[in-house]
């Protein structure tokens, strides 16, 4: 499966020259930055770098948004965990536990846990990738709009999972998300909801909202305390606790493993990178014995987003060096970079630069160490946001918002967007409504809607059509499965305990 | 202590209400049966509705049964029904609208009047409003963090902002 000459041509590039190292840790840092600023992506920080890709040799200029890539991945998780602001779709899940563990004062083990569970998502990611680069083209090739569409579903059942103590208005709420992520033209090109308003015409700026979202429920609720953590002994950041947090990752190996495997695999599909988190943590709730503690500040939930944020980097790009397809905003303006040096992605790329592939594969494998020093050196740096008073810390992050909702969207839906969805997230808090459930909705309505018309044009309307599509059909088992076997679990729990009380003090199970 | 729900008077019995959970939900469901509409009047083909329908269907469902929720049917002799939620401190109240509308008000100046002076003074305001009384900080922080974020987002990120008294790179 690997091409030990092409392997043994990427050590010697590699090794050859010190220079392509040099970019890793700024890349990294530039990654790490641009997220700590909500509102602000990936592909945004790539696309300005742009400019000086042409200056870089190609392995350099690969190295470098790897790198960047890389550093941004965890450096979503920060303002996740401190502030329950997500600085991208991609750590949603990640403030359901994040945040509930700082404000109890366990924001370095929260922090360690994010970037140890980062990096080995990460190197997992490229461990499979470096093993099985041809086998992952291929099997990306068959995969199209019918086996999104269950991909899509599964992520929508999160919404039931994450009903909070109300079913119903859970519900509620994700239809209500479901029904905004629609917002804007359809593939027809009718406009839908937009008030007559352009700048709607594209849908509502995904970021804002979601910063909104999340920002406002706890944002407007904190204005009349001190600090987020208010006893002071906690509120120190502690490279030993740091620490624990990261060796605590590796105490939950199942959840960290699956993450990083579902993880990997979405990030196969264009847009999977913003589903893989919270499929992620909906499975290690759904498999957990404890699923009530999800949510409460479990350790397990931000393992399992975190690794399937960071290994659907692997997958994106498996997807981008294998087929050249850009599966998300960052590989898009990857593939912009390829161009710049006349390469072109795909699977000639893959046949006649073998070496160059397996170079990024080996230099980004690298940068996971590179990432655990460097980013446990950044969150000393942002720890230090648990000990601003609020009174300065709320402006501050909210004014922030504003300006890169604005830089985002270059008008003013970004910043309008951000403030109508603060106020419904405060509300929807107010009210007891699950905020997550209205952000999956909004994530998953327009990618869902698109797969579903694909799928339908495809077909035909014929349903028999998805038995052509093997793929989609275990994919529809999986999905079912993981649907059903929780309610029979505890059926047979049910019947179990019922026996047990029958039998009384016999200690017999039936 | 939640504050007991508005009762009224129907058939002999008293029925309590929640009425702002009620006009929340009642506020979700109408924009959703109105999306629908919209959707519905720009074009009826199923590219355009193929999900908007289910999912209008399902919020009008999911609401009937939020809605039903809001209303407890109570003999004449029962103890009035509490409020799910505590009732907001007063202070804290007029604090998260306040913020909630200097927020607002910093989204429509930004762009007008520029980023630079609109930021400078949306967090003194907001500073000063949330009690910081010390000078110095009323005015440093908001110089930080206005060199900070123009720097930032103009220069370095050559994003065009709106400014006003700053010469902008990129704007």
């Amino acid at each position: 499966v690997i091409d030990v000459h092409a392997l043994a041509a990427a050590v010697q590039l590699l090794g050859a020259s010190w220079q392509p190292w040099l970019v890793v840790v700024p890349g990294i840092l530039i990654g790490l930055i641009v997220h700590a600023v909500p509102g602000l992506t990936t592909s945004m920080a790539l696309a300005i770098c742009l400019p000086i890709i042409p200056y870089m040799d190609f392995l350099q200029a690969l190295i470098f948004m790897t790198a960047m890539y890389a550093g941004a991945l965890f450096g979503v998780a920060i303002p996740a965990v401190l502030l329950n602001v997500p600085g991208s779709a991609a750590a949603v899940g990640t403030t359901f536990d994040g945040f509930p563990m700082a404000q109890a004062g366990k924001h370095n083990e929260a922090l360690g846990l994010a970037l140890a569970a980062s990096c080995a998502g990460q190197a997992v990611a490229y461990l499979l990738l470096l093993c099985l680069a041809q086998p992952i083209a291929a099997f990306a090739i068959k995969l199209g709009p019918p086996e999104m569409l269950v991909v899509s579903i599964w992520g929508l059942t999160l919404i039931a999972r994450l009903r909070g103590r109300h079913m119903a208005r859970g519900l509620l709420a994700g239809a209500f998300g479901l029904l905004l992520g629609t917002v804007g033209l359809s593939a027809r090109g009718a406009p839908r909801g937009t008030f007559g308003i352009d700048l709607l015409l594209d849908g509502i700026p995904t970021v804002p909202a979601i910063v909104g979202l999340f920002a406002a429920a706890e944002l407007f609720n904190l204005v009349g305390r001190e600090f987020i953590v208010d006893d002071l002994t906690r509120r120190r950041v502690d490279a030993s606790r740091i620490l624990a947090g990261m060796r605590e990752t590796f105490h939950h190996p199942g959840t960290l493993l699956r993450g990083a495997l579902l993880g990997a695999g979405i990030g196969i599909l264009p847009g999977g990178h913003a589903i893989a988190n919270l499929l992620s943590y909906s499975e290690a709730r759904r498999a957990a014995k404890d699923p009530e503690r999800f949510g409460t500040g479990d350790p397990r939930g931000i393992i399992a987003a975190e690794s399937a944020n960071a290994s659907s980097e692997g997958g994106s790009m498996a997807t981008l060096l294998a087929l050249g397809i850009p599966t998300g905003g960052a590989t898009a303006v990857m593939l912009v970079a390829f161009s710049m040096h006349n390469i072109t992605g795909g699977p000639s790329f893959m046949r006649d630069h073998a070496d160059l592939v397996y170079a990024v594969i080996l230099s980004s494998l690298a940068q996971v160490g590179i990432l655990a020093v460097v980013g446990f050196a950044f969150i000393f740096v942002a720890g230090f946001i648990v000990k601003v008073r609020l009174r300065a810390l709320v402006p501050v992050v909210l004014a922030m918002a504003v300006i890169g909702s604005f830089a985002l969207a270059q008008n003013m839906a970004g910043p309008v967007t951000l403030v109508v969805f603060a106020i419904i997230g405060w509300l929807m808090q107010r009210f007891d409504y699950p905020v997550a459930a209205v952000v999956v909705g909004l994530l998953l309505g327009r990618l869902t809607e698109g797969a579903l018309l694909r799928t339908y044009q495809m077909s035909g309307g014929d349903i028999g059509f998805m038995f052509t599509r093997p793929i989609a059909l275990v994919l529809l088992a999986l999905l079912v499965g993981s649907i059903v076997l929780p309610y029979l679990r505890a059926l047979r729990s049910g019947i179990a305990a019922n026996g047990t009380e029958k039998i009384g003090g016999q200690g017999k199970i039936v | 202590m939640a504050a007991p729900l508005p009762t009224f008077g129907f058939a002999g019995r008293r029925i309590a209400v929640d009425i702002p959970h009620l006009a929340f939900a009642t506020g979700i469901v109408a924009w959703a049966v109105w999306f629908c509409r919209d959707a519905w009047r720009s074009a009826r083909d199923v590219e355009n509705l193929i999900m908007i329908v289910p999912a209008s269907i399902a919020a009008v469902a999911f609401y009937i049964v939020v809605a039903a929720g809001c209303f407890h049917i109570l003999d004449l002799a029962a103890p009035p029904v509490e409020s799910p939620r505590r009732p907001l401190d007063r202070r804290l109240g007029l604090k998260i609208a306040g913020t909630m509308a200097m927020l607002a008000a910093f989204v429509v100046a930004g762009p007008l009047i520029g980023f630079d002076v609109a930021s400078f003074a949306y967090v003194l305001a907001m500073l000063f409003f949330l009690g910081e009384r010390r000078v110095l900080v009323l005015l440093l922080v908001p110089a930080v963090f206005c060199a900070v974020a123009i720097y930032s987002f103009d220069t370095i990120l050559a994003t065009p902002l709106p400014l006003l008294l700053v010469p902008g790179d990129s704007s």
